[in-house]
């Protein structure tokens, strides 16, 4: 499936392929379209709920019947939000760069730490390795909530509680055991008779490994990197438990300031999340191709 | 805008007062330093914009105001939602005491209401708390009770312990020590909208005598217009239910213990009683039987229902006067046509004594937060800096501040903060007022028990929701509440 010949293969169909007689619309077409188009509502329309309310005042946002459409829209929320000058926004750009950097951060380094250790698992033979590969989705197997505790206590010990570097960590901690499998799943779909060429034509391993097996990997590296990216930018738990001074708080910790005890500013609340979810959405739509390739890649084994 | 009958209500209030009071405040009434056994919305006034205080003075006496120092700092904090009156209030606080106090390196973290507690249990777990910490009311006596506060009390930071309720100062008190101080202390209201009532075919300006009369209305109110007349709430792990339904349980003469009556010794439970029964049925009834009020009750909190009521869609909630302050934000930040039906909304809004039991039994939560210093060992660093420390509480409890961070939804803990020119000028802005006010003497505290967080955040909600879902009858939801109040107490768990 994935070897060059193969790869080629599909265009040259396309090229010489006779247009088809086109299918007749049986019951079961229209059903799928029908489920496909009520699955496109169930998750569109809270999208777009959120984001009409954002765009209402704290009034209309209340009111019952709804107000569809607003009748007195307004951006003043988002205005709110992006203006440095504001406490508010001063603090929502605060956490949205908190949050830029750790997920940045834990994605680079989930890459660089995936990327070998998937590797080593596929393509080398040493004692332990079978233990060793299920050991690291031993923590996968819990609740992420059971090592809060134990992981906050671990963290104060390192010094790390109230820095960005206890969220790193543990991002990592969750995210590198499913990234090395998916890596894996990967590398062992890549014929090992390309690096074998390479070595025969006096690629060292390194070389072999950076100019032949990274460039047909990139898809699932590019997976990794989004799936990094996205526990890290939404994870809320951890970073309520290991930061608690303002300037180091996350988005979704941050985003918990439009409720208090007795009230909730909607508007505003719809408006950052909206905001915190571009980055996330952008990232996907971009990149969602070689997100799918790879978690279908390991599927086939050849 | 019409008057509510408000007035007939306070003077029926003031005019059991006495009597509660009496009841409430049985410990040292003589050396209070605002005479609470004449309690009434005429006496606050009378007293409001008496005194001067000079907290910079007051606070100067018990650390150098020149003092060097730091301190970490956790507070249930005031966010977006809240009524921009009190977030100034709280921006001012940290600007006044930053001034005060130039040389103290103060790290405050604000913190939400339903957050606070089981953040700070873990950071107790790993010996990372704050050097000091404002706590809801019923998280004092449990933390204290496991070892974690100093010894606090009012005399420690310039004030004297009659300056403050009795009530509150049972709440930081365990095993006859003083862990705390009160910052606020809060009684709430009954709210309901006019307009409703009158198209309900009731008369809009008499709020429900009893709580037998607010399931009657909320039934009325359902079968009449199709909406919610009750903003019951029964969210689990949420402190909002504990201070809606506690009123009605007292009030019927149930209690979880004997926390309402003039001497408790929180021995015999009584959740299983037949007036707790019931106080339960009676929410069963408008949940169940009615469908009068809102479908998501069991999920819902304060924060839930305000929307509700803002949109006409339910017609009496128990709530602070805050919200009032919430109404008129949303109403000038409003535009158009929206500016005018928010504004129909607070001509609608009125506010009255909560409802009484059967009995003509009227009860409300002593509510309110207090403000603790804890052992250096549970601290971030190992090290409290108990001077800074002291001029952050004596300063948040001076009359002037527990006034001004209390302004819009509660009532200062230092009781001289009554006397002070802000508690004149708030008599004279905030609307109803005086329905919370007049509620205080009727507060009961929460059993001043390390297990009270549980039995209220956990039991009591439980016991609503076994009730309402039809998971067990309400004999039943309330005996398994109160076999589960003896187990916790027995030194069991959950």
């Amino acid at each position: 499936m994935t070897s060059m010949t193969e790869m080629a293969a599909p265009r040259g169909r396309t090229a010489s392929a006779a247009p088809r007689p086109r299918k007749k619309i049986d019951g079961w077409r229209w059903g799928g379209r029908i489920f496909l188009l009520f699955m496109l509502a169930y998750t569109a329309l809270p999208m777009i709920w959120m984001l009409l309310t954002s765009i209402k005042s704290g009034f209309a946002a209340t009111q019952f019947p709804p107000q569809w459409w607003p009748d007195e829209p307004t951006l003043a929320s988002y205005q709110k939000l992006l203006d440095p000058q504001n406490s508010v926004g001063q603090d929502f750009l605060r956490f949205f760069w908190n949050s830029l950097f750790v997920s940045v951060c834990t994605t680079i380094m989930a890459v660089v730490v995936a990327v070998p250790a998937a590797y080593a698992f596929s393509r080398f033979s040493f004692p332990g390795r079978k233990f060793l590969f299920f050991a690291v989705l031993l923590r996968n197997m819990f609740p992420a909530v059971i090592f809060l505790v134990p992981l906050f206590i671990l963290m104060r010990v390192l010094g790390l509680v109230n820095t960005h570097g206890s969220l790193i960590l543990t991002y990592l901690t969750f995210g590198l055991p499913l990234a090395i499998w998916l890596l894996k799943g990967f590398y062992d779909n890549i014929p090992v008779q390309l690096e074998q060429a390479a070595r025969i034509d006096g690629a060292t391993r390194f070389q072999a490994f950076l100019l032949i097996v990274m460039p047909l990997s990139a898809p699932g590296i590019i997976a990794t990197a989004i799936y990094s990216f996205i526990g890290a930018w939404n994870e809320y738990i951890y970073a309520a438990t290991f930061l608690t001074r303002n300037d180091q708080l996350t988005l979704p910790v941050g985003i918990q300031r439009f409720f208090s005890e007795n009230t909730t500013d909607f508007p505003g609340l719809m408006a950052a999340s909206f905001m915190m979810s571009v980055p996330v959405v952008v990232l996907f739509l971009v990149l969602q191709k070689y997100f799918v390739r790879a978690l279908t890649e390991g599927a086939v084994k050849h | 805008m019409r008057k509510p009958r408000l007035g007939r209500a306070l003077v029926h209030g003031a005019a059991v007062t006495a009597l509660a009071v009496s009841t409430m405040m049985s410990t040292s009434v003589l050396a209070q330093s605002v005479d609470i056994s004449q309690w009434s919305p005429e006496y606050v006034r009378s007293i409001a914009g008496t005194e001067e205080f000079d907290t910079a003075a007051q606070c100067g006496a018990v650390t150098p105001l020149d003092y060097q120092g730091k301190l970490t700092f956790w507070y249930q904090g005031v966010f977006e939602g809240d009524p921009d009156l009190l977030r100034q209030y709280y921006k001012d606080f940290f600007v006044a005491f930053r001034e005060t106090y130039p040389n103290i390196e103060l790290q405050e973290q604000a913190l939400t209401y339903n957050d606070l507690l089981d953040k700070f249990r873990t950071a107790l777990l790993g010996n990372a708390g704050p050097m000091m910490v404002r706590l809801q009311i019923l998280g004092g006596v449990e933390f204290a009770s496991k070892g974690y506060l100093q010894e606090l009390s009012p005399e420690d930071v310039g004030w004297k312990t009659e300056d403050f309720w009795p009530g509150a100062m049972k709440s930081v008190m365990w095993e006859g020590k003083t862990y705390g101080i009160p910052t606020n202390n809060e009684t709430m209201g009954f709210i309901w909208n006019a307009d409703i009532f009158e198209r309900a075919g009731l008369d809009p300006e008499k709020p429900p005598a009893t709580w037998d009369e607010v399931v009657a209305y909320s039934k009325q109110i359902h079968d009449t217009l199709g909406i919610a007349g009750y903003g019951l709430v029964a969210r689990k792990n949420a402190g909002n239910t504990p201070y809606r339904f506690m009123p009605q349980l007292w009030a019927y003469g149930g209690g979880v213990f004997d926390e309402a009556d003039p001497n408790p010794t929180y021995e015999e439970v009584r959740l299983d009683s037949p007036e707790s029964k019931q106080a339960l049925q009676a929410s069963y009834d408008m949940y169940v039987r009615d469908k009068s009020v809102p479908v998501s009750a069991l999920t819902n909190q304060q924060a839930d229902n305000q929307p509700l009521f803002l949109a006409g869609q339910v017609a009496m909630m128990v709530s602070h006067p805050s919200d009032y302050d919430v109404m008129l934000d949303l109403q000038a930040k409003a535009t158009g046509a929206d500016k005018e039906k928010a504004q129909t909304v607070i001509d609608n809004m009125r506010y009255g004594l909560i409802p009484t039991g059967p009995d003509g039994r009227r009860a409300v939560v002593f509510g309110g937060s207090n403000i603790h210093i804890l052992k250096p060992e549970y601290v971030d660093g190992g090290v409290v800096d108990e001077a800074a420390a002291k001029a952050m509480t004596c300063f948040w409890t001076s009359p002037e501040w527990s006034l001004k961070m209390a302004y819009a939804g509660s009532n200062p803990g230092n009781l001289n903060g009554f006397k002070t020119s802000w508690m004149k000028e708030r008599l004279e802005n905030i609307e109803f007022l005086d329905v919370t006010t007049a509620m205080l003497p009727y507060g009961v505290p929460f059993p001043a028990l390390p297990v009270t967080p549980e039995i209220m955040n956990i039991i009591i909600p439980d016991m609503l929701q076994n009730a309402l879902t039809g998971a067990m009858t309400v004999d039943e939801a309330a005996e398994d509440a109160a076999q589960k109040v003896r187990d916790l107490t027995g030194g069991g768990g959950l």
